[in-house]
């Protein structure tokens, strides 16, 4: 019995596109799929310094990536977690780490016993000192998670690097295994009959034909926006960036094993530290600070000369009310859009993947399966809600008193799922967990705590231990803690060692 | 503070529900007092439980051997469904994975695919704890058999000696206790709880209570709490229960017949055979169906009425209603411990610590309704897909409408092969699996993702696996044997 393959047609070429094109081209069967990509030169990609969460280990893994040869392609730096500058208010910060807060202890968790601690009078230290990656963070130390089987306290590890890269290292891999790239810039998308798409027209009059389209094209949302007519949901009421400037400046002698965000008059400004340099931006709102204020903010934030002129990149928060519609699904901005505060970009193309790749047509059954696409969409709902409500939190609870854009933040209605958490916490210190982990326990935490709130009780099933095994305890773990990470190795010293370009020169000459 | 809890009600579930309050915030400084009413409890009756009390048990310290001896209770790896009218095969419902990794991809999509090629082995062939079950034998994990998938068992608990072993442990661990015949409810002026009048004029008042009085909720319906009722979802409406000579070897799982006017489980402890039937009164099975369909005679027979329908709130004031008080499931797949369990567990990280918990409650009625929803889905998704030919009680199981969440579900499944995965499941993914393939859903495609491994690859996998099997369960003690060893060394351990 044949069948003819199932023909998947990518637009777009940036660091969503590549990502679908190295997935498919890695677990779909080459007899049952074929993969195409069409990407023009002369379309500028959104990539710049990419933060990412500790998941894109888990798509390399698929890719059977190795993980120093990405990292040497891509000027990779290791990332324990984000540092929040100011958001609190100025001059204060915090770190959310890919990690523990400390430990759960007879079941219960641990930030019931430090506040009990706390009221206590046994005068506690910090809570995020109860951090492996806190305090890894604070000492610009970095070592893999797994080194010794014992650890005081858990942690993951993510990356930093340069996006453009990344999109070329997958657009190699991918290609080498069977992917076929078209150059050309879609001028016309056909539908059949039923109203799927069918065929696309490029600028040259090439025609490509597919069964299934992935809409990488960006905002424009080529396919699904603008041709099937997919509604935006707006969500700038709540998260109102609307504009970043990117620049990379020449690498500074503070290479930080974490992202840094720091807040601003009109928003905020991201660093990420790269091998070779360091990546900037500042989001901010239109309706706060003019183009002009943004960009000299930026330009004074350096801690490096700037590597060129500053990039202005116009997005909206909100997302595609149907990711996926017919037989066309959107990934990356053609989709929707979060500021990326907390790195979520590729993890949101990352998931898109894992999900369309599960819940794909198959050649013999070639028409759109709607139970299919009703559960692809539903994840997608999810994941975007939660990742919202988490983004919302950081703006909310700031005490950055006379800044138009932060007293606007801090005084608009929440949305209940979000008030509700804050209540939890606020009474007893209660987070929320999610079966998938995400956002974690310990990610709520950090944020909550990091922006200044405080509960007023704690959960009782941490009574059960007495005073004095309380004090001891928690003054044990910090001192392991601390121990630990005063033992770690500098950042600069493991990717120097681990996976920088000259270090591979060197060793292959 | 709320350092006063009263619990309020009869059997196991009060037991449970003092023991687990006690444990968990005795060292708080929050006394128990359990108001015992009399039993429902018969000697037909039985607990079966999902796998999920054993860790609660081993957080009560509750020795398993020593339960297990004090209460002649059993084990189960899961539940086999056997149509008695022939129509389609018995499958099983195991307590563990189905099949293992292959390919480093998921099992069900490569049997699926496997079929396709031409494979005639049912589903449950690749359950290794299908397969102990079938041959009798425990199934205990060791590193070969972790790295192939997982197992897990429950247990057949009789209620009584349940009860009173739970009871003895309460009492031992300072649980206050008042036993009356009769209870009246005093309301406080703004409409919560004020106190229970006892017989013989006691008073007992509290800060926060329990309604653990089943189907009956004292405390609820005096609060006033209506119900939502599932009976258009359920077509049960009475449950048979009886008990038969012990049979030996113990079975270690339990088994449910369809028949055409409704269906029987057998549940085997040591003591004897519990025999559940459940069924609608309008289409009640004759005395003579009934013997044939157990096929062994039946002694302390009990009918009681059985109504499915959720609290509209299961915490309102402070009282917090847990088991068939807050909702009351049809009985297929015995989930009513589970959902005593559920609700104590849900409580416990939002037990009140101040006065105010109006934050706490909406957390907990939100999070409670989910579960027994989920619960509920799964009950349901048995009535709805079942293909036991077109009696009028299984067409009327047929006929009724899913909640949107388990419509998507089946469907999902039955596209693709993927278990939509909600927040508050209690049963596994490979639980579902079963379920839904053993009533015949294959799904229609499968994942893409097996696509590359070649036929060959496949059937020797396949092999593997059965090979695998035969030999773990060969290597695996007896149920009979397993019991008496652990009744014996029950008690070595600290516990009860």
């Amino acid at each position: 019995m044949h069948t003819a393959p199932l023909r998947i047609v990518i637009v777009g070429g940036g660091s969503a596109g590549w990502m679908c094109a190295a997935a498919c081209a890695q677990v779909l069967d080459p007899a049952r799929y074929s993969v195409t990509l069409i990407e023009s030169d002369d379309i500028g990609t959104v990539g710049v310094g990419e933060a990412t969460l500790p998941a894109l280990q888990d798509f390399n893994k698929l890719l059977q990536i190795d993980e120093a040869q990405f990292m040497r392609e891509t000027q990779g730096t290791f990332k324990l977690g984000i540092e929040f500058r100011g958001w609190d208010r100025p001059g204060q910060s915090y770190l959310h780490p890919f990690g523990a807060f400390g430990q759960l202890w007879g079941g219960v968790e641990f930030q019931h016993f430090w506040l009990r601690a706390r009221q206590l009078g046994l005068d506690p230290p910090p809570f995020e000192e109860f951090s492996s990656a806190v305090r890894a963070c604070a000492r610009n130390a970095f070592e893999f998670p797994d080194t010794h089987s014992v650890r005081s306290t858990f942690y993951g590890y993510a990356y930093h690097f340069d996006a453009g890269l990344y999109a070329e290292f997958l657009r190699e891999w991918a290609r080498a295994r069977g992917v076929s790239r078209v150059e050309g810039q879609v001028v016309d998308v056909a539908l059949d009959e039923q109203g799927d798409v069918r065929t696309l027209t490029l600028k040259s009059g090439q025609q490509v034909s597919g069964d299934f389209f992935v809409d990488c094209s960006g905002f424009r949302s080529l396919l699904l926006g603008e041709k099937l007519g997919v509604a935006w949901e707006d969500w700038t009421d709540w998260l109102p960036c609307d504009r970043a400037w990117a620049v990379p400046c020449e690498r500074s002698a503070d290479f930080t094993p974490f992202t840094r965000s720091t807040a601003q008059k009109g928003g905020w400004v991201w660093r990420i530290p790269l091998q070779h340099r360091t990546g900037n931006g500042h989001v901010f709102s239109t309706k706060f600070i003019g183009e002009d204020e943004a960009r000299s903010t930026l330009l004074a934030s350096l801690d490096g000369r700037a590597l060129g002129e500053p990039r202005l990149l116009k997005f909206r928060a909100g997302r595609r009310v149907q990711p996926w519609k017919r037989n066309c699904l959107a990934i990356g901005l053609a989709s929707g859009f979060l500021e990326p505060l907390e790195s979520t970009s590729l993890f949101l193309i990352q998931k898109a993947i894992q999900d369309m790749l599960r819940l794909l047509p198959t050649p013999e059954a070639r028409g759109v399966d709607e139970r299919l696409v009703g559960e692809f969409n539903r994840r997608s709902d999810e994941l975007y809600e939660r990742i919202r409500d988490f983004l919302i939190l950081h703006y909310t609870a700031n005490r950055r008193f006379g800044e138009p854009l932060w007293d606007h933040v801090r005084q608009y209605e929440l949305p209940e799922s979000l008030r509700h958490k804050l209540r939890l916490f606020d009474v007893r210190g209660h987070v929320p967990y999610f079966k998938d982990g995400f956002f974690s326990r310990d990610s709520w935490l950090a944020v909550l705590f990091g922006q200044g709130l405080m509960p007023k009780g704690y959960d009782r099933l941490a009574d059960f231990m007495a005073r004095e095994q309380l004090d001891a305890k928690l003054r044990d773990l910090h001192a392991r803690v601390w121990a630990e990470v005063s033992a770690m190795p500098l950042h600069e010293d493991v990717v120097a060692r681990y996976c920088s370009e000259s270090r591979f020169r060197q060793a292959a000459s | 503070m709320i350092n006063h809890v009263v619990i309020v009600g009869r059997d196991a579930p009060l037991w449970l529900s003092a023991n687990v309050v006690q444990f968990a915030l005795g060292p708080a400084g929050v006394t128990v007092t359990a108001v015992e009413l009399p039993p429902h409890a018969q000697p037909a009756d039985v607990c079966v439980t999902l796998p999920a009390i054993e860790p609660l048990h081993t957080r009560l310290r509750i020795d398993e051997g020593r339960l297990i001896a004090g209460t002649r209770g059993a084990f189960t790896l899961g539940r086999r469904f056997v149509d008695t009218g022939g129509r389609t095969p018995a499958f099983f419902h195991a307590h563990g994975s189905n099949g293992s990794r292959i390919d480093e991809k998921e099992f069900l999509p490569h049997w699926v695919r496997a079929r396709r090629q031409g494979l005639d082995a049912p589903f449950e062939e690749f359950s290794l704890t299908a397969a102990a079950a079938s041959a009798g034998r425990m199934l205990l994990p060791d590193a070969a058999i972790d790295r192939f998938g997982f197992t897990d068992y429950g247990y057949h608990l009789p209620a009584i000696p349940y009860a009173a072993w739970l009871r003895q442990v309460a009492l031992r661990r300072g649980v206050r206790h008042h036993w009356t015949g009769h209870l009246d409810v005093r309301l406080e002026d703004h409409g919560g709880i004020a106190e229970l009048l006892l017989e013989g004029d006691r008073r007992v008042s509290g800060d926060l209570f329990l309604d653990v009085t089943g189907a009956e909720a004292l405390l609820m319906n005096a609060l006033e709490i209506g119900r939502e009722s599932w009976r258009d979802s359920f077509a049960v409406d009475r449950v048979m229960s009886a008990h038969a000579a012990p049979v030996s070897p113990v079975p270690i799982y339990s088994e449910i017949r369809a028949h055409a006017r409704g269906w029987l489980a057998m549940v085997a402890s040591q003591v004897c055979i519990h025999v559940q039937h459940a069924y609608s009164s309008d289409l009640a099975p004759g005395p003579a169906e009934l013997a044939a369909a157990a096929g062994i005679p039946l002694q302390g027979v009990v009918v009681r009425e059985r109504h499915p329908g959720r609290r509209q709130r299961a915490w309102e004031k402070n009282c917090v209603a847990i088991g068939d008080a807050a909702c009351v499931f049809d009985p297929m797949h015995f989930v009513d411990l589970h959902a005593v369990q559920a609700g104590l567990v849900h409580l416990l990280p939002l037990f009140p610590v101040q006065h105010d918990f109006s934050v706490e409650r909406d957390e907990y009625n939100q999070n409670v309704r989910s579960a027994f929803e989920r619960l509920r889905d799964f009950q349901s998704a048995h009535y709805l897909l079942n293909r036991y030919g077109d009696s009028a009680f299984w067409a009327r199981g047929r006929a009724v409408a899913p909640s949107a969440a388990l419509a998507h579900k089946i469907d999902a499944f039955r596209a693709r092969g993927e278990c939509v995965d909600y927040e508050d499941e209690a049963f596994t993914i490979d639980e579902w699996q079963s379920l839904f393939i053993g009533h015949g859903v294959v799904p229609e495609s499968c994942d893409p993702a097996v696509d590359r491994t070649t036929p060959d690859m496949l059937q020797g996998e396949l092999a593997r696996i059965r090979g695998f099997i035969r030999q773990k369960v060969g290597e695996q003690r007896t149920h009979a044997d397993y019991l008496r060893e652990v009744s014996q060394i029950g008690g070595r351990v600290s516990g009860a």
